[in-house]
């Protein structure tokens, strides 16, 4: 392994959104805690003990060689898929999903390791085979079928979002990676059909769309959580109403150190705030192309492709949803929700994306 | 493919899913600053909406008191039911809104579904039900006590309360269910009763309780100021309660105006209209008969006409209808021709009957005509003839000078909403003809508020006075804030003028069309009018009356319109001048004014039984002489045991005591004979025939006699009682006059 400095603009940017992160769950749970628990450091301090660990996580990742993965990921795969069954047995039911895995000390989402154990999978195994994807029914149908076996126990638990993130990360893999336009095109066919049966057969989807087509409607009922969300960001206008002067946070906002903490943001820290955020993001998903541009071989842009798509998807489907520009889904903010393990797996990826800049080639 | 070959594909790739993150984080930019730059104002404020709870405390309004400090509408405190909804949403685990719709709608009989609605909107105050009484507020507060209920609340608020129900309805008006003033003084002087509502706008949380930092203003409420009016509860009282009368006996089919002015400063002393509506209940139609009509509408069409009948029942007719005057405004085409000297009191005039005007021939009133006569009594006799030619002397444009002087073509400014102006001839087409109808008070038309002014002015020494309603505004504690001063608006006619014109108008009461106005000692003055309401011959007539008194030194204006009479008489030297009559005479002792009798008068004079009980018969003979009265004697003992009329009791000169002498002593009954309908002498002669002794009032007790019949009895024919019993008889005119 080549030893060399890792993007240190990268690195910045990712402590800078996750120091603005912890800020805010501070500053948006602290309410709901007091509430809850009667301790207004209830979250912040969960988070703070995960990120430190998660921050020594990455360190020690970006010096681990992401080649080494290469010969993991399939049984990463294979370890994942499992998880992914085991938690429709024995995952916890909350808010009608198993999605979490109770771990004793903290719980966790098996479909974190899912995008991950996708991530490596399909770049390690596109670039062992460069020309694979020519094909349909024997290149890019297999991969078709492990993202399909994977979404379809996503769908079981039922987790909407995190198939669409699956989706999302396969699809871009192997857009990248070499699949044919014709090929991904076609697919196009099926998967709209797909997900307008999904939205149709199920009464909890059809809800969420008509309230995002007019969240006015019903106020007090599936609107509430998106007017809510609209009245925060509303009330910041372009400077905010200050750092933990929120007013949405009192509960109007359920759990607005969750999926809405950005709208918190919007409303402490006004379009200022927003605008900052949004493009610190921008730059984490530029700097990540980069490194995928310069990474040494095809495994190495390919995986960095995957999890700079991975926070692209993420970020902008949960900024997508608290501003109103599409249906309700659950999806955290990567860097800003509360979720220990959520926030240990963005930041290996860190790690990972670190070591890859670590030995990248510059021309 | 070769390695580089793919190496510069996933980068094209790369570059490709690069725009598109790009194009993405774009669109999510604009969107956010869209939504806090430019929706955030829209969006802030229903987010305070809903973040505040905004309580009003309600001012307490004015009270409208009469000239003495009585009040004549008071606030009282009530409760008004209000919801959060937030706060019933976020407690919907200890009662849900469906229950709590259930249970507030079964104590405030109020419709469930609204109700629910309220309950449930996204809002942070919704009123539920107003102006509660304190018992039906006590039933929700246990209700809310007993189911844990949040976000109920009960607001302090007021409610208006008029002690005195319809008096003086149309003059205090009432209010809506803001507290606003919608008719009347409480209308017009809204701004100063009404105060500032106070508020307290505190933050709170999606839960109800209250945000853990500071957020509270409080804006005290500012009671509104009391309004006194130049309105005396006693003397509105008597002229509503003669009204009303008159009303009913003279079935006035549009109503009755009646306003009574101290013309000295042109303060209101009552001002009423009739029929009349209950304060306390304005919305509520009085007529039994339109009540049931609008039943019978169709639905669609009931909302509109029971507008109507109300904006009707609330119509001041004092103030916002004229009317043509016909000949009480001979008063002031007497004052112009005074004034300008173009008449003397001994002119002679002849009438005919009728007199000719460029192409047309006037009629006067009187068929046949009042042949020879002077102008003093032309006036008497309120004879057209004569005004057309002194209107004529005056001349058309001195005529107009006056009549504006006399403020007949501008709005009085009273303190009342919707006052009218009346209608008058345009200068170009004031002409001859135009002119000697005028003269008579016909073909324009004035309020009765203009008339009275007028008249108050003549009285008043030629000086017009602003009539006005309000005294002064008060602040809770008493202090005067403000005071509305009489104001002079201008010399109308010369003081030696007003004197002369005075005394004319004392003849008319004491010997002409307006005798039915007589009282004894109080030297009223005043001019009677009858005018028939176009279209003509329809037989719709305004029987009017205007007098004021003493004549020497006028105090008090009363002027009574009758519009519409339909049980027989119509002409206001019948019917208006006994209301005038009766009020004047309550008034003028109210206000304790000393009678001052002529020679004559004092000959008839009442005087007020001695007591001679415990008296020797002879002793009681020479006391009874000494007030001019005769005696009878029951029983055969030597000591007055007691008498009939008792002492202090008025009977008029020379009527007969009857005084028992034996314990014991069965009182002698008699029968009230009727002597309705009978002269004076008839009457007389009737009551004492029966042992009783007669009380004469009305026209009968005024010098001049003719056409003179009682109408009313007091006690009624048929009635037993004792001998010596004081019969009140009421006299008026029915000989035809206007
Ligand atoms: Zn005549």
């Amino acid at each position: 392994m080549k030893k060399g400095q890792i993007d240190f603009q990268f690195f910045i940017t990712v402590m800078a959104l996750l120091a603005l992160g912890l800020i805010m769950v501070f500053s948006s749970s602290s309410e709901s805690a007091r509430h809850i628990f009667g301790n207004a450091y209830y979250f912040i301090n969960r988070q703070l003990l995960w990120a430190v660990i998660s921050v020594v996580a990455m360190m020690a990742l970006s010096k681990f060689d992401y080649h080494r993965f290469g010969k993991l990921s399939f049984p990463i795969l294979l370890i994942s898929g499992f998880l992914l069954v085991l938690v429709l047995v024995v995952g916890e039911e909350i808010n009608g999903g198993k999605r979490w895995i109770n771990l004793g000390f903290s719980t966790f989402q098996p479909s974190e390791a899912a995008k991950i154990s996708i991530i490596l999978f399909f770049s390690y195994s596109l670039s062992k085979n460069p020309n694979i994807l020519k094909t349909f029914w024997t290149g890019l149908l297999p991969y078709l079928a492990v993202l399909g076996i994977f979404s379809g126990f996503l769908m079981l638990e039922p987790h909407f979002s995190g198939t669409v993130v699956i989706l999302g990360i396969g699809v871009v893999i192997l857009f990248v990676g070499g699949a044919k336009i014709l090929h991904l095109a076609m697919l196009g066919v099926p998967a709209v059909v797909g997900g307008w049966i999904l939205i149709f057969t199920s009464e909890y989807r059809m809800k969420r769309i008509t309230a995002f087509l007019d969240p006015f409607k019903d106020k007090l009922g599936d609107g509430w959580q998106i007017i809510q969300s609209l009245y925060a960001i509303g009330s910041g206008g372009i400077f905010g109403l200050g750092l933990g002067r929120s007013r949405q946070k009192f509960l109007y906002i359920p759990e607005p150190h969750n999926d809405f903490i950005f709208s918190i943001l919007c409303e402490e820290l006004g379009f200022i705030g927003a605008l900052v955020t949004i493009l610190l993001f921008a730059a984490l998903i530029w700097r990540g192309i980069r490194i995928a541009m310069n990474a040494p071989d095809t495994f190495g842009s390919l995986l960095a492709v995957g999890i700079t798509t991975l926070i692209a998807v993420e970020v902008i489907i949960n900024i997508a949803v608290v501003t109103s520009s599409m249906p309700v889904t659950g999806m955290p903010l990567p860097f800003f929700s509360y979720g220990g393990t959520a926030l240990f797996a963005i930041m290996c990826c860190m790690g990972i994306m670190l070591n890859i800049s670590r030995q990248s080639v510059q021309k | 493919m070769s390695e580089s070959k793919t190496r510069m594909q996933i980068k094209k790739r790369m570059y490709f899913v690069l725009f598109c993150c790009t194009l993405l984080f774009a669109a999510l930019i604009i969107k956010t600053g869209y939504l806090q730059i430019v929706k955030g104002d829209e969006l802030q404020k229903q987010a305070i909406e809903q973040q505040t709870r905004d309580r009003i405390i309600n001012s307490k309004r004015g009270t409208i008191f009469d000239c003495n400090e009585k009040p004549l509408a008071v606030s009282a405190s009530v409760e008004t039911v209000t919801a959060s909804p937030a706060e019933i949403k976020a407690n919907s685990e200890n009662i849900s809104p469906e229950t709590l719709a259930n249970g507030l709608a079964e104590i405030l009989a109020l419709d469930y579904n609204a109700l629910y609605e309220k309950l449930t909107k996204n809002t942070s105050y919704e009123i539920i039900k107003r102006k509660i009484e304190k018992d039906e507020a006590d039933r929700v507060r246990n209700y809310i006590h007993e189911n844990k209920v949040k976000g109920i609340r009960l607001d302090a608020d007021t409610k208006r309360f008029y002690p005195y129900g319809s008096l003086a309805s149309h003059v205090i008006g009432f209010t809506g269910l803001d507290n606003q003033g919608l008719e009347g003084i409480e209308m017009v002087f809204d701004k100063y009763l009404k105060g500032s509502p106070g508020r307290i706008v505190s933050a709170k949380n999606a839960a109800g309780t209250d945000m853990p930092f500071k957020y509270e203003k409080l804006v005290d409420p500012q009671d509104g100021l009391n309004v006194v009016l130049t309105i005396d509860e006693n003397i509105q009282r008597f002229a509503e309660k003669h009204l009303e009368t008159a009303l009913i006996e003279n079935k006035l089919l549009k109503g009755a105006a009646c306003i009574v002015l101290n013309p000295e400063t042109g303060e209101i002393l009552a001002m009423t209209t009739k029929p009349d509506y209950d304060l306390n209940n304005p919305f509520y139609i009085q007529d039994e008969q339109i009540r049931l009509a609008i039943e019978q509408l169709m639905p669609e069409e009931r909302e509109k006409k029971r507008e109507e009948e109300l904006r009707k029942m609330w119509r001041n007719k004092a103030v916002v209808d004229s009317y043509e005057p016909g000949s009480t405004f001979k008063i002031f085409t007497s004052a112009m021709a005074l004034e300008e000297k173009v008449v003397s009191l001994n002119d002679r005039f002849f009438c005919g009957g009728s007199k000719r005007v460029g192409n047309y021939n006037i009629r006067c009133w009187k068929a046949g005509g009042h042949g020879s006569q002077t102008f003093l009594e032309g006036v008497q006799n309120s004879c057209n003839p004569v005004f057309i030619e002194v209107g004529a002397r005056v001349g058309t444009e001195r005529f107009r000078h006056y009549f504006e002087g006399l403020g007949f073509t501008q709005k009085s400014g009273i303190e009342l909403p919707g006052e009218a102006m009346g209608i008058f001839h345009s200068p170009n087409y004031f002409n001859e003809v135009e002119l000697a109808t005028c003269s008579f008070g016909q073909s324009f038309q004035i309020t009765p508020l203009q008339m009275i002014a007028g008249v108050g002015a003549i009285a008043n020494e030629g000086k017009l006075m602003w009539p006005h309603l309000v005294k002064q505004l008060t602040d809770s504690d008493g202090n005067v804030v403000k005071e509305y001063e009489s104001q002079f608006v201008r010399q109308v006619i010369s003081k030696e003028t007003s004197q002369q014109l005075c005394s004319i108008l004392e003849t008319v009461v004491s010997k002409g069309t307006g005798s039915g106005a007589y009282i004894k000692g109080f030297r009223i003055a005043g001019k009677t009018g009858t005018s028939e309401k176009i279209p003509r011959g329809n037989g719709k007539y305004i029987a009017s009356f205007v007098g004021f008194a003493p004549a020497d030194d006028p105090q008090v204006v009363c002027l009574v319109i009758m519009d519409e009479p339909s049980a027989g008489l119509y002409y206001g030297g019948q019917i208006a001048t006994p209301v005038v009559r009766n009020i004047m005479d309550d008034v003028l002792n109210y206000l304790g004014i000393e009678p001052a009798y002529t020679p004559e008068e004092k000959e008839t004079l009442e005087s007020a039984v001695p007591n001679v009980v415990g008296k020797s018969i002879s002793e009681s003979k020479t006391i009874l002489a000494g007030s001019n009265l005769k005696y009878r004697i029951e029983g055969a003992g030597n000591t007055v045991i007691s008498q009939m009329p008792k002492a202090g009791i008025k009977v008029n000169q020379q009527s007969t005591i009857t005084l028992y002498t034996e314990e014991n002593k069965t009182v002698t009954m008699t029968i009230v004979p009727n002597v309705l309908q009978k002269s004076v002498v008839d009457a007389s002669n009737a009551v004492s025939k029966a042992d009783l002794n007669i009380k004469i009032v009305g026209a009968g007790s005024a010098p001049s006699n003719g056409g003179i019949i009682s109408y009313r009895q007091e006690p009624a024919a048929g009635e037993s009682v004792e001998v010596g019993t004081v019969v009140t008889v009421e006299f008026r005119r029915v000989e035809a006059g206007e």
